[in-house]
């Protein structure tokens, strides 16, 4: 079964990376770097591919974030939800997909699947290199943003949904969560949908991340930054 | 009766949708099935019909750029052009506070208004939000309102996380007349589509379930076609002439000549509500080259072998690689298994080096149990829920 390396050696080391099906929840307050390191676990290495599903900011800037962060952008995906309510006219690409809004469920779900197809084809991206079947992550940002606009029961459901999908064609879902804006009940059904978590939190301006849920790898905050798609941890 | 605007939708159904009738078009998730509902709406339009159009997800100009971008033409090429409450009346209508009772009077509020003043015959309403922000009863009890104010017909599209227990409801408790479940399934990969005909009042009984694809702009039903393939002697005429045979029925099945006068087997048969069609590939080596191109559009492959003789497997591996390669769903109908000597299913998957997830029956071809169970197995796998 393929191993999706995470580039943070705690993980890598241990366990080789996240296996293929795994869904990774990570549980950041505001301002915490933690959308750095969700695109970070989520970019595309070699013979990969990454969908984001944007709900916080334009396709344009996620497939500028994933570039500074080194990814290829031909080998990433946006749905975005957020340019149509203020372009309507705008057209889908083969990796630049548009939703209404972040309520649109239905056509979050079928630009998924659309791009899934797509990749699965072999006609997402020039190059493709032909591992099968195609390594894919899935990054949403942010769970927050959906719950804002959709009730908790129905937004479980459609995680549940997306999470079955993308464990049969064997990817990896990282899913950011505000840790500070939901009650502990939402926390705790949401966190339900997810192998692993990854808590984050800001001491003095300092970024912390704790893992758990990966056998081998210690639950201990540990200090930690990312620069340029690298996630360091210090002792 | 207005048309589906689907050709063979409207076919199914005796002719479109009837006046004063109820429809849901109900979608599982990542299933694009939007279609259903704008070709509905176009074809009313198109019919000169007086359709509101409910969308609170979106804006109206969203909406119109989606459906013509779906559709191939615009909504305002119609002839009469709809009325539409959108995601900003429901911005308005939440503002108006946390009680149910008084945002429920505004929508039927602006719903009847609406209605009257632009004599709505048709109402196309995405459910979706109407359902979470009021649950079913009410946000069908909103739609029901404009009964009053000449709008006597509506069609929903919904987001169906519920599956088969919320279409029941729909049938059972609100006399829908016509349920649709647009579904998918990740075989053959990616994604294989099918609507099934849950429900419709003036035909009881009549459930049934049809792939689709959308092409051009339009819903294309179309026959799922299974392939069935193996070496040269190994059974595969008399698996389909088994196949299609029923007692007391006129038999399905026909054997024709194709342009290279090669014999060619195929059949009809009717299986969990899909109409089928099976595909004998010619046996002899020297239609080899008709076969790989017979598997592109299969939905799903049986490969007979002939238990009794080992000599030809090697034959069917090479049929195997060439099935994979689709990544289309196969299983291995071992014929003949009822003979002495004949193979056992460790030493024919084995022999064919096939993984664990690929099924091999012990059959005889002539036995038409034997055939329906295999086929009855390769049409779950391809129609399994993902």
């Amino acid at each position: 079964m393929y191993s999706y390396k995470t580039g943070i050696a705690l993980i890598d080391e241990v366990s080789g990376g996240f296996d293929a099906g795994i869904n990774v929840l990570i549980l950041a307050p505001a301002m915490s770097y933690a959308d750095q390191l969700a695109y970070t676990l989520a970019k595309p290495l070699q013979g990969e591919y990454a969908i984001v599903l944007s709900t916080n900011e334009r396709a344009a800037e996620v497939i500028d974030a994933f570039k500074l962060a080194g990814a290829d952008k031909r080998f990433t995906g946006v749905i975005d939800a957020i340019t149509k309510s203020s372009t309507p006219g705008i057209m889908d690409t083969q990796r630049m997909m548009f939703v209404s809004s972040p309520t649109d469920l239905t056509g979050i779900g079928i630009k998924f699947s659309n791009m899934i197809e797509t990749i699965f084809e072999g006609d997402f991206s020039e190059g493709e290199t032909g591992l099968f079947p195609p390594p894919i992550r899935l990054c949403v940002n942010s769970i927050s943003t959906l719950l804002m606009y959709r009730r908790l029961e129905v937004l479980y459901q459609f995680l549940h949904v997306l999470i079955a999908k993308l464990k049969k064609i064997e990817g990896v879902g990282i899913y950011l969560l505000n840790s500070e804006s939901f009650d502990d009940k939402t926390l705790s059904l949401i966190k339900q949908l997810m192998n692993c978590v990854i808590e984050v939190k800001l001491e003095n301006n300092i970024s912390y991340l704790r893992i758990q849920g990966i056998p081998g790898v210690s639950g201990d905050w540990r200090k930690f930054t990312v620069t340029k798609g690298q996630v360091i941890l210090f002792e | 009766m207005i048309s589906t605007g689907i050709n063979g939708l409207d076919e199914m159904v005796g002719g479109g949708i009837p006046k004063n009738g109820r429809v849901l078009y109900s979608l599982d998730p990542g299933v694009d099935g939007r279609l259903f509902m704008i070709s509905a709406l176009s074809s009313a339009l198109a019919q000169g019909t007086s359709c509101l159009v409910i969308l609170p997800h979106t804006t109206v100009e969203a909406f119109g750029n989606d459906a013509a971008r779906m559709h191939g033409t615009g909504l305002d090429s119609a002839p009469k052009q709809p009325v539409f409450l959108d995601t900003i009346d429901r911005e308005r209508i939440q503002k108006l506070g946390p009680s149910q009772e008084a945002r429920k009077r505004e929508w039927v509020r602006r719903i009847q208004k609406v209605c009257r003043e632009n004599q709505v015959e048709v109402i196309f309403a995405y459910f979706d939000l109407l359902y979470e922000d009021f649950g079913l009863e009410t946000g069908l009890e909103i739609l029901e309102s404009a009964r009053n104010s000449g709008a006597s017909t509506y069609i929903l599209e919904l987001l169906n996380f519920d599956g088969a227990p919320l279409l029941e409801r729909f049938v059972r408790d609100f006399s829908f007349d016509l349920v649709l479940r647009a579904r998918s399934s990740l075989h053959p990969l990616p994604q294989f589509t099918y609507f099934t005909l849950v429900h419709t009042s003036w035909s009881p009984n009549y459930c049934r379930s049809v792939p689709f694809s959308i092409s051009e702009g339009r819903v294309v039903p179309y026959v799922p076609k299974i392939l069935v393939t193996g070496p040269p002697g190994s059974g595969k005429s008399t698996f389909v002439t088994s196949a299609c045979r029923n007692e007391g029925e006129e038999d399905t099945g026909v054997t024709c000549r194709n342009g290279k006068d090669q014999e060619i087997d195929f059949c009809w048969l009717r299986w969990n509500d899909f109409d089928i069609t099976i595909y004998g590939t010619p046996g002899h080596t020297a239609s080899d080259p008709l076969v790989p191109p017979s598997f592109k559009r299969a939905m799903g492959v049986v490969l007979v072998i002939d238990a009794t003789r080992p000599g030809l497997l090697s034959s069917a591996r090479q049929l195997i690689e060439k099935v994979t390669v689709h990544l289309t769903p196969l299983v291995i109908a071992a014929n003949k298994s009822d003979l002495p000597g004949s193979m056992d299913e460790q030493e024919i998957r084995k022999s064919l080096g096939i993984p664990a997830d690929i099924p091999v029956f012990a059959i005889s071809a002539i036995r038409k149990p034997d055939v329906r169970f295999v086929l009855e197995s390769l049409v779950d796998s391809i129609t399994q829920v993902s």
